[in-house]
This record gives structure tokens, C-alpha cells and sequence, in this order.
């Protein structure tokens, strides 16, 4: 009822009176809209729009990072870590690289071990057992014998690198394999003679394990 | 003479190491990393056991980065002029950049040649054909 009071048109008597032209519904529609563009303080929709395309908002505030030139103190024979991680990984060469390169590598090995014992071979095991405890492995075929993990065992290969929990080696197959020490059994053959070695109590780098002695331990499990 | 024994042990050790090496780059010139983890190898050993090498041995490898200096393969060689000193010789590592230059003096001494050195040498190791590093 109000609305329609509301919408009525204002009757004559009161147009002459209040001074007020009365007005269709579209043109006092166009008033209306006229009337608030004027008086309304509002920035243009365009000008929004343009705003936010052009202006750049900070999501996220990083600096970039400013590579730290050593000064002079620092000669250069320092390696940094991150340089060391840079160059001495073994990259994806043995895809390339076939077995048989090296297998001239397995012969100096041969040769090399075979000085090492110097014939003392058939007399005392235990006497070549502690001169390959010192010895350098690289190069060695290796064979897992036993191992906690069924499908580790079988696999031989030239070993390649020796790290402080795992070797490096490559399969026939010219697959580079990475085998961890611990729990394992490895066989080591030269010349006839089998030398099983015991992982887990190998686990040092190869060159800390020429400056170490080792302990007799008791019996040894898997 | 107990201490020589484990010595010489360590030297065919790292004797091994060095020829290991240079096979492992005459195969395959390209695979510059396994030579450069053999020579880090036969360095930390070196270092662990307090092993004096030889200059000739220890010239060869580069100093920060261990690898197996081989002119033309893994390192540039180049000859640079002083002026009032002779020439010197310049040896890059292609890896690291690291530069070693070496006079060209051809009255350089080197401690191990000198007879004083000689008279305190032991015994060289039989057995090893192929020893290259001597105390």
C-alpha cells in the first residue's frame, strides 16, 4: 500500500505549491541516474579497472641472494661444499660407458693384489685376509652372497667407488648399481682364493679404512 | 723395521690409486669424475697416514680439486714470459680453473734429489714393478 502511495503521481493542487514538475517514470529514471553521477564522489569503473591491470601488487617480498665473494683471507685451495657436490658425482657416463672398459681396470686390480700378497697366498688365509682389510677395493669384482635383502643377492660387479655406507658398482649388463653395505655379505675372489667380507663392519670410507685397525668381534649375524 | 711395512702397504695403496687413475682416463678421456675420486682417495689416505709423495706425483694432480692433470685432456698447458726472470710454465685445470706455474729453471733441485736426502733414503720396495713415489 505505502509502495503504491509512494509511486503515485503527486496530484495537482500540491504540484503548484511544492513548484515540482511531475515526471514520467523514464525520464525521472534519467534524472535519478544524472542526480547521483553528480553528487556522488565515485571514480570511473574504467579507471579501477585500469589500475588494477597496470599496477604491480607485491605478493611475496624475496631478495635475491648475493653470492658471498671470499676475500682474499681465503686462498685459493679451499673446495666449498657446494663445488664438491658440483664436480665429483658420478654422472650418467656408464650409460655410456660399457663394462668392458673396464675390465683393463679389474686386471691392474689383479696384478696390484697380487704383489700385495706376494705369494704368501696358500700358506695362511688369515695373513691375506688382514692385507685385503688395508687394500684398496676399487676395481675388485664383487658378489653379494648373502644379504637381509633377497634381491641383492646375486648381483656382481666391477666396483667403481667405494662411499662410507654404500659401493658403486657396474653389472655386466653395464647397470650401475648402488649396493649398501650394511647387512650384506660380499665375496671377493682372487686368484682362487674367496674372501667373504662382512658389510656392516666395513662401513668407513675407503680411505679411513687403511688409517684404521679392526676389532675382532664376536660371531656375526647378518 | 715394523712402520716400513704398513708404509709400504699404504704406498702400493696409493700407487695403486694413481695408476687406477690414469687407466680409468685412458679409457674413456671423458669421465673425468672417477679419476678425480681416485686421486681425492689417494690424497685422504695420504693426508690420514702423514704419507710424504713425490713432487712428481703431487704435479700432476690439481691441488683443489684433485683431479688428474693430463695436458690436453683435463688441463691446458701454456708458456708465460716474466720479464727479467725466465719463462714460467702454466699448467690450468680445465674443472676448477686453478693454475699452477712452475719456473723453467733447469737447475731446479728438488729436496728428494739432493745426496742429503739420498743418504736418509731406505731400501726401495721390491715387488712393486710399476712403484712410482719414493720417500
Amino acid at each position: 500500500m505505502e509502495e503504491k502511495l509512494v509511486q503515485a503521481p503527486i496530484p495537482r493542487g500540491l504540484q503548484k505549491v511544492l513548484g515540482v514538475e511531475p515526471q514520467r517514470s523514464s525520464r525521472a529514471a534519467a534524472f535519478t541516474e544524472a542526480f547521483l553521477a553528480s553528487s556522488l564522489q565515485q571514480p570511473d569503473n574504467q579507471d579501477l579497472k585500469n589500475l588494477l591491470t597496470h599496477k604491480a601488487v607485491i605478493l611475496g617480498y624475496t631478495r635475491p641472494k648475493k653470492q658471498r665473494t671470499k676475500r682474499s683471507s681465503k686462498k685459493a685451495k679451499g673446495l666449498t661444499a657446494q663445488q664438491k657436490k658440483a664436480l665429483k658425482v658420478f654422472q650418467i657416463r656408464p650409460e655410456h660407458q660399457r663394462y668392458q672398459l673396464f675390465l683393463p681396470l679389474h686386471d691392474l686390480w689383479r696384478q696390484y693384489v697380487r704383489d700385495l700378497c706376494g705369494g704368501l697366498r696358500p700358506s695362511c688365509p688369515q695373513f691375506v685376509q688382514q692385507k685385503l682389510l688395508k687394500a684398496d677395493l676399487h676395481g675388485a669384482i664383487i658378489t653379494v652372497v648373502r644379504s637381509k635383502c633377497p634381491s641383492y643377492v646375486g648381483l656382481s660387479g666391477i666396483l667403481l667407488q667405494e662411499f662410507k655406507h654404500v659401493f658403486k658398482i657396474i653389472t655386466a649388463e653395464d647397470r650401475l648399481k648402488v649396493i649398501p653395505k650394511r647387512n650384506s655379505v660380499f665375496s671377493v675372489e682372487i686368484d682362487g682364493f674367496v674372501s667373504h667380507i662382512f658389510g656392516s663392519r666395513f662401513e668407513q670410507r675407503a680411505s679411513e679404512r687403511s688409517a684404521k685397525k679392526f676389532k675382532v668381534h664376536g660371531s656375526i649375524d647378518l | 723395521m715394523a712402520l716400513q711395512l704398513k708404509d709400504k702397504e699404504a704406498h702400493q695403496r696409493l700407487n695403486y690409486l694413481y695408476q687406477a687413475a690414469h687407466c680409468v682416463l685412458a679409457q674413456n678421456p671423458e669421465n673425468v669424475e672417477l679419476a678425480r675420486f681416485y686421486c681425492f682417495t689417494q690424497k685422504t689416505i695420504a693426508r690420514r697416514l702423514v704419507l710424504r709423495q713425490d713432487p712428481s706425483v703431487k704435479r700432476t694432480l690439481c691441488k683443489r680439486c684433485c683431479t688428474l692433470l693430463v695436458p690436453g685432456v683435463t688441463g691446458t698447458t701454456r708458456q708465460k714470459r716474466k720479464q727479467r726472470k725466465t719463462g714460467f710454465t702454466v699448467v690450468r685445470c680445465l674443472s676448477c680453473g686453478q693454475t699452477k706455474s712452475f719456473q723453467n729453471n733447469p737447475d731446479h733441485c728438488l729436496w728428494v734429489e739432493r745426496p742429503e736426502a739420498q743418504l736418509e733414503q731406505q731400501e726401495q720396495q721390491g715387488g712393486c714393478s710399476t712403484a712410482l713415489s719414493c720417500l
